[in-house]
C-alpha cells in the first residue's frame, strides 16, 4: 500500500490555556481537493498553518510523504488569507522572489507562471506593481506565486473571500483544473456551496475538532439530512467560540483590562467560548 | 547546504533592499541627506555666514552721537561707514547707559545705535545704546566699539610716548617667541585625527542607530501589519535564515548611509584642508582595519537589537514607540564618551556596552593601537553583538508572529 501524501496523527494545538485544535487525525492522498469547512474561529487556519509548517503542533505528528512537514516545505504551495504581496514589487517580482527561494530558475518559473496566468487572465498585469491591484488580482497573483515552484500540495486559506463573482469563479475553475491534472489541494472556506462545488472531500471543523470527514454524499448519509447545509448545522449545533489565537495572545494586562471592562472573565476549557455575536469576522 | 543558506539570505536581502529603495522618500533619507549633511554643515553654512557678514559689513548704518564731540574719534567713526546725527545728551538720565526716552526710536529701529560721550575729571565716559535682537543694531554697536577701542589705543599710546615709554614694550612685556603651531609635536594629520575623533564615533553611532530604525520596522512589524509575513514564513527557509537576510538588508542600507555620510565628511574635510583649516588625518593600516572592524561589530549589534525590538512589536506604531526612545541609549553614551580622557583611561571602560566601541573608534582615529584595549573591546563587543543576535533570533522564532496577524 502506498504511503499517504499527508498524514496527521493525534494533533492538538494549544495557545496558552486555549485548545485551538484537539485530536485531529487525517490522512490525505494525492489527487484530491479537500475542503476544510467551518465557521469563524473553528480552527481551519490553525490547521492549515500546522500543515504548512509555520507552527508546530503541541502534540501529535504531521508527516508529509512520511517525513516531518517542517523539512518538506519546498513541496508545499501556500496562499494565506492575507495573500502577502509586496506592494512596491510587480506581480512577477513577487512571484520570482518566492520561486527563487525555492531554488527555481527564473525561466522555468516564468514558463510555469505564464501557463497559469493565461488561465487566470492575469498575463497583462504581471509587470504591474501590485499596489493598485484589486482583491481578486491579489488573490490570483498569490495563487500564481504558490504554483510557480510546482508544489505537490496546494494550501488555500479562504481563496475566494472578498472576491467578486467572476474572480471567485476563475479561482474555483483553476482549482478544478488542478484536480483534473492530478494535483492535491486543501481548500479552506466557510461557504458550503463552494466546498460542494469544488471539493471531492469535505472536512467539517468546529471548535477545534473534526466533526465529519467524507464526500458530500457520505456527509448526507452520516447525518441523514437532505442537503449539506442541514447536515452542517446538525454537526455543529453547539455554540461557536471566538478565535483561539486571539484569546490566547492576550497578555495579563489585556485579561485584566477585559475583566475591568466587563466585570468577568470566561473560564473553563473553552474559555473563549463566547456567544456567536462576539465571533471575529476576519477568519 | 551552505550554498542554500547563502542563497536564502541573499535572496531575502536583495528583495528587501529593492523594495525599500523604491520609495523616493527612502532614497532621500538614505542617499541625499547623509551625503550632504557634512558638506552643508562645514562648507555651505560657513559660506552663508560669510556672505551674510559681508552683506552686513557693506551697510551704511545710521547712528546718533549724543554729547561731546572728539575730533580724533570722529575720524575713526567716519572710517566705519557710520552715518552720524549729532544731538545733545538728554536731560534726566542717571548715567550714560540709562536709555530713557530713546528706547522707542531704538526699538523701532529709527536709529541703529546711540553713542553717548562725556568728559569729566577722570577722563572720557561713553556708552552705546542698541537693541541686541537686531543684527544691524549689533553691527552698529560693534563698529562704534571698534572705533572707540582704536581711539583709546591711540590715546594710551600717546600717553605712554609722552611719558617716555615704548608702547609695545610697556603693554606686552611677556610675548610668545616664534610660531605657536610650530611648538606642537603632533603632526597635522594627528591633529586632524584628534578633531575627527571627537565627532566621527558619535556620527557613526547616532547615524547607524537612527538610520536602521526605519528599515528594521518596515521589514518586521511592517511585514506583520501588511500581512506579508505569513507567506514569508511558509517558505522553505529557517527563521534564522530569514533573520540573517533581513539583518543583511538593514545592515546594507544603514552602512550605505553611514558610508555616504563619512564620504560627505571627508569631502568637507578635504575642502577645509585646501584652505588650511584642518589637515587630513593620518592613521596606520592596522588602525584603519580595526576601525572598520569596530564599525562592523557595532552595526551587527545595533541592527540585530533594533530588528529584535521591532519584531517584538505588534504594529508599526508600537515598533516606532519602542525604537524611538531606544536611540537615546546610543546618543547618551556617545556624548558621554567624548569627554573621557583617553590618556589615563582604565581598561574596564572598554568593556562597557556601546561605550567600548565608541572609545575604540576614538583611540583608533588617534592612531593608538593599545593591545590590552583592543582585546577587551573586541571580545566584549563580539559578546554583546552575539547577545543581540541571540535576542533577535528568539524574537524571530516566536510562534505568535503569525498567530497575531490573522
Amino acid at each position: 500500500m502506498n504511503n499517504p501524501l499527508l498524514s496527521i496523527t493525534g494533533v492538538a494545538k494549544r495557545f496558552g490555556e486555549v485548545e485551538a485544535l484537539t485530536h485531529v487525525d487525517l490522512t490525505i492522498n494525492s489527487g484530491q481537493v479537500i475542503g476544510l469547512v467551518g465557521g469563524n474561529g473553528a480552527g481551519k487556519t490553525t490547521l492549515l498553518r500546522l500543515i504548512a509548517g509555520v507552527m508546530e503542533p503541541t502534540v501529535g505528528t504531521i508527516l508529509f510523504e512520511g517525513k516531518q512537514v517542517s523539512t518538506m516545505r519546498s513541496k508545499l504551495g501556500v496562499v494565506p488569507e492575507s495573500t502577502g504581496l509586496y506592494s512596491r514589487l510587480t506581480a512577477w517580482e513577487n512571484i520570482r522572489y518566492h520561486s527563487r527561494m525555492y531554488g527555481i530558475p527564473d525561466d522555468i518559473a516564468w514558463n510555469r507562471v505564464s501557463h497559469f496566468a493565461k488561465r487566470l487572465e492575469l498575463t497583462e498585469s504581471l509587470s504591474r506593481h501590485t499596489k493598485g491591484f484589486s482583491r481578486g488580482m491579489r488573490q490570483k497573483t498569490a495563487l500564481l506565486r504558490a504554483l510557480a515552484h510546482g508544489p505537490d500540495i496546494l494550501l488555500l486559506d479562504e481563496p475566494t473571500a472578498g472576491l467578486d463573482v467572476t474572480s471567485a469563479r476563475t479561482v474555483r475553475s483553476l482549482v478544478g483544473q488542478l484536480r483534473d491534472e492530478g494535483g492535491t489541494v486543501i481548500y479552506s472556506t466557510h461557504h458550503l456551496a463552494e466546498a460542494q462545488q469544488v471539493c471531492d472531500r469535505i472536512i467539517i471543523v468546529h471548535n477545534g475538532t473534526i466533526r465529519a470527514d467524507g464526500s458530500p454524499e457520505e456527509l448526507l448519509e452520516l447525518t441523514g439530512q437532505e442537503n449539506l447545509e442541514e447536515a452542517y448545522v446538525s454537526l455543529t449545533s453547539d455554540k461557536s467560540r471566538t478565535r483561539a489565537e486571539d484569546t490566547a495572545k492576550d497578555g495579563k494586562m489585556a485579561k485584566w483590562w477585559r475583566r475591568f471592562l466587563t466585570g468577568s472573565t470566561p473560564s473553563g476549557k473553552y474559555s473563549s467560548q463566547l456567544t456567536s455575536m462576539e465571533v471575529d469576522d476576519d477568519e | 547546504m551552505m550554498s542554500n543558506s547563502w542563497r536564502f539570505i541573499t535572496t531575502i536581502a536583495k528583495k528587501e533592499v529593492i523594495e525599500f529603495i523604491r520609495d523616493w522618500r527612502t532614497l532621500l533619507a538614505l542617499v541625499v541627506i547623509p551625503l550632504l549633511i557634512f558638506p552643508a554643515l562645514f562648507i555651505a553654512l560657513p559660506l552663508l555666514l560669510q556672505s551674510e557678514a559681508a552683506e552686513l559689513d557693506a551697510l551704511d548704518l545710521e547712528i546718533v552721537w549724543q554729547g561731546e564731540v572728539n575730533d580724533e574719534l570722529q575720524l575713526a567713526f567716519n572710517q566705519s561707514d557710520l552715518i552720524i546725527t549729532y544731538e545733545e545728551l538728554p536731560n534726566g538720565i542717571e548715567n550714560l547707559s540709562d536709555i530713557g526716552d530713546d528706547i522707542d526710536r531704538l526699538r523701532e529701529q529709527e536709529q541703529k545705535a546711540i553713542f553717548r560721550l562725556a568728559e569729566n575729571d577722570t577722563g572720557w565716559k561713553f556708552s552705546v545704546l542698541y537693541i541686541s535682537t537686531s543684527e544691524a543694531s549689533s553691527e552698529a554697536r560693534s563698529r562704534i566699539i571698534a572705533a572707540v577701542a582704536s581711539w583709546e589705543s591711540d590715546v594710551v599710546n600717546g600717553t605712554l610716548v609722552d611719558a617716555g615709554l615704548e608702547p609695545e614694550i610697556a603693554l606686552n612685556p611677556v610675548t610668545w617667541d616664534g610660531d605657536v603651531s610650530a611648538a606642537d609635536a603632533a603632526t597635522k594629520g594627528e591633529q586632524a585625527g584628534l578633531v575627527l575623533s571627537l565627532f566621527i564615533p558619535m556620527v557613526i553611532a547616532i547615524w547607524t542607530a537612527s538610520s536602521a530604525i526605519q528599515p528594521s520596522i518596515d521589514m518586521t512589524a511592517g511585514e506583520r501589519e501588511r500581512g506579508t509575513l505569513e507567506a514569508l514564513l511558509c517558505l522553505p527557509c529557517t527563521r534564522l535564515q530569514l533573520l540573517a537576510g533581513k539583518w543583511l538588508a538593514v545592515a546594507t542600507i544603514t552602512s550605505t548611509g553611514v558610508a555616504l555620510q563619512i564620504g560627505g565628511l571627508l569631502f568637507a574635510i578635504s575642502y577645509l584642508a585646501s584652505s588650511s583649516v584642518i589637515g587630513v588625518p593620518s592613521i596606520s593600516t592596522s588602525s584603519a582595519l580595526l576601525l572598520l572592524g569596530a564599525v562592523i561589530i557595532f552595526a551587527i549589534m545595533v541592527v540585530a537589537f533594533e530588528l529584535a525590538l521591532a519584531m517584538k512589536a505588534h504594529s508599526v506604531k508600537e515598533a516606532g514607540s519602542l525604537l524611538g526612545p531606544a536611540v537615546l541609549f546610543i546618543i547618551f553614551p556617545a556624548l558621554f564618551t567624548q569627554v573621557l580622557n583617553l590618556d589615563s583611561i582604565e581598561g574596564w571602560w572598554f568593556a562597557i556596552p556601546l561605550v567600548n566601541i565608541l572609545l575604540a573608534m576614538r583611540e583608533l582615529l588617534l592612531d593608538r593601537v593599545i593591545a590590552e584595549h583592543v582585546i577587551i573591546w573586541m571580545s566584549t563587543s563580539i559578546f554583546y553583538a552575539g547577545m543581540a543576535a541571540w535576542f533577535a533570533a528568539r524574537q524571530f522564532k516566536r510562534e505568535d508572529l503569525v498567530a497575531s496577524i490573522s
